[in-house]
């Protein structure tokens, strides 16, 4: 009899535990737990950085969720569901630490790298400009050395003036000396030297041994002055036909010319005029106005060889 | 009679017996344990404390400390299961909170590190332009 109460009871309990199996605990906080956890669980960097903490987060995850399976009360599952969600929040901030300090690691490298470069960067640097400097100081020295050549070169040029100038001293005066010599005379065309009567042999044409020599002193004269030219003219007296005259004084010209040809000098410097009795330097009414009138006359050229003409 | 007495009799000897020693279980069991954690955690708060964890995660700090508190509370009391539960949760408060003053140093030494990087850029890239200048 007892058992027709007891039937129901039983089938009761029974259903009653089946329905709470098919409904589990739930409360927001779990809730709010689970969604987290699987964020975590969904960062790849979980897994490399904080492995143990998530281990622990995720036997803390499991416990919460079997106290909510075996239907136990929310109190006891929120407290499961609270240690879940600190573990989890913590393998969170473990994850955070740990991608700081391989920042931290990574900037540092960086730092060095720049700072490196940097360095590297300042060196060549320095180096180009001392470079530089050198470059410079090499370019001022060829300056102060090729200004010290130019110096050397002006010095040069002006002993060389210097010299040339002594030179055309000396040689001016050697030249006076040698014109002393043949008793030049300064004229306004120049200085003149006058082979006289006495050199030629008489009514001929053919220089003396005095002769010679005195054309000798000219042609030395004109070698020490190579750019001095010479006219030669030849005068006699009025003794005579003008003629002959006129053609002896030309020989006589001519004989001087040939002479100093013969000493080396070159015909194109020597020029030769006859000019018979003109020009008669003296007297032809006496025997020695007569002499001084015979002669030949050496017209010197100044230093370009221009010679003024009778 | 006596069968069908004896049957019902005995599952509730057996039950009381076994209620009676899930209690009795219950508490000597648990005392242990929340001592124990209690200990842990009192530690796990200390250690948190002198990582600046007081400055960094102050919430979790205080919540720590609180609990910790009510934990000491509850052992005075001899309730063990509320002071076990409560040390358990004063020992993650207090563990994530070391966790956070230890991500926010790194993150600060990584962010001044940054900054260091930004100057120095700024340096070299000033140095390259008066250079080409």
């Amino acid at each position: 009899m007892k058992n027709y109460y007891r039937t129901p009871a039983a089938l009761a309990i029974v259903a009653l535990m089946a329905a709470c199996a098919s409904t589990p605990t739930s409360t927001s906080l779990l809730e709010s737990t689970r969604s987290e956890y699987r964020q975590v669980e969904q960062n790849s960097n979980t897994g490399t950085y904080a492995p143990m903490e998530m281990k622990q987060a995720s036997d803390a995850m499991r416990e919460a969720n079997l106290s909510a399976e075996r239907r136990e009360s929310a109190d006891k599952v929120d407290k499961q569901a609270y240690l879940a969600r600190q573990k989890i929040a913590l393998t969170q901030e473990v994850v955070k630490k740990k991608m700081a300090e391989a920042d931290v690691t990574a900037a540092a490298k960086e730092r060095d790298s720049i700072r490196l470069n940097q360095r590297t960067t300042e060196a060549n640097q320095a180096n180009a400009n001392a470079q530089q400097s050198q470059l410079t100081a090499q370019m001022a020295q060829e300056d102060a050395a090729q200004a010290q050549r130019r110096t050397a070169e002006a010095q040069r040029a002006a002993d060389e003036a210097r010299s040339k100038t002594a030179e055309a001293q000396a040689r001016n005066a050697m030249l006076e000396a040698q014109l002393a010599d043949l008793a030049a005379k300064k004229t306004e065309r120049g200085m003149i030297i006058t082979l006289g009567d006495v050199l030629f042999g008489t009514d001929k044409s053919t220089l003396t041994t005095d002769g010679m020599r005195s054309a000798q002193k000219l042609a030395d004269l004109l070698k020490q002055n190579p750019m001095r030219k010479v006219l030669v003219e030849g005068f006699t007296d009025s003794t005579g036909a003008s003629a002959y005259n006129q053609e002896l004084s030309s020989r006589r010209a001519a004989s001087v010319r040939d002479a100093l040809m013969q000493m080396g000098i070159a015909g194109d410097r020597i020029t030769v005029r006859g000019y018979g009795e003109a020009y008669a330097a003296a007297s032809n009414d006496n025997a020695t106005g007569r002499q001084l009138n015979r002669r030949v006359e050496i017209v010197l050229s100044d230093d370009t060889g221009a010679i003024k003409q009778r | 009679m006596m069968n069908k007495n004896s049957i019902p009799g005995l599952l509730t000897a057996c039950t009381l017996a076994v209620a009676a020693l899930a209690v009795g279980g219950c508490t000597s069991s648990v005392k242990a344990p929340a001592t124990s954690s209690v200990a842990v955690s009192a530690a796990a708060v200390d250690n948190a404390a002198s990582a600046d964890a007081a400055q960094f995660a102050p919430v979790e700090m205080a919540a720590a400390r609180e609990k910790m508190a009510r934990a000491n509370q509850a052992m005075a009391a001899k309730d063990y299961k509320t002071a076990l539960a409560l040390a358990d949760q004063a020992q993650v408060d207090a563990k994530l909170a070391q966790s956070k003053a230890n991500s926010a140093k790194a993150q600060a030494v990584s962010d001044a590190l940054q900054e260091d990087l930004r100057v120095l850029r700024e340096e070299l890239a000033r140095a390259n332009t008066t250079k080409t200048q």
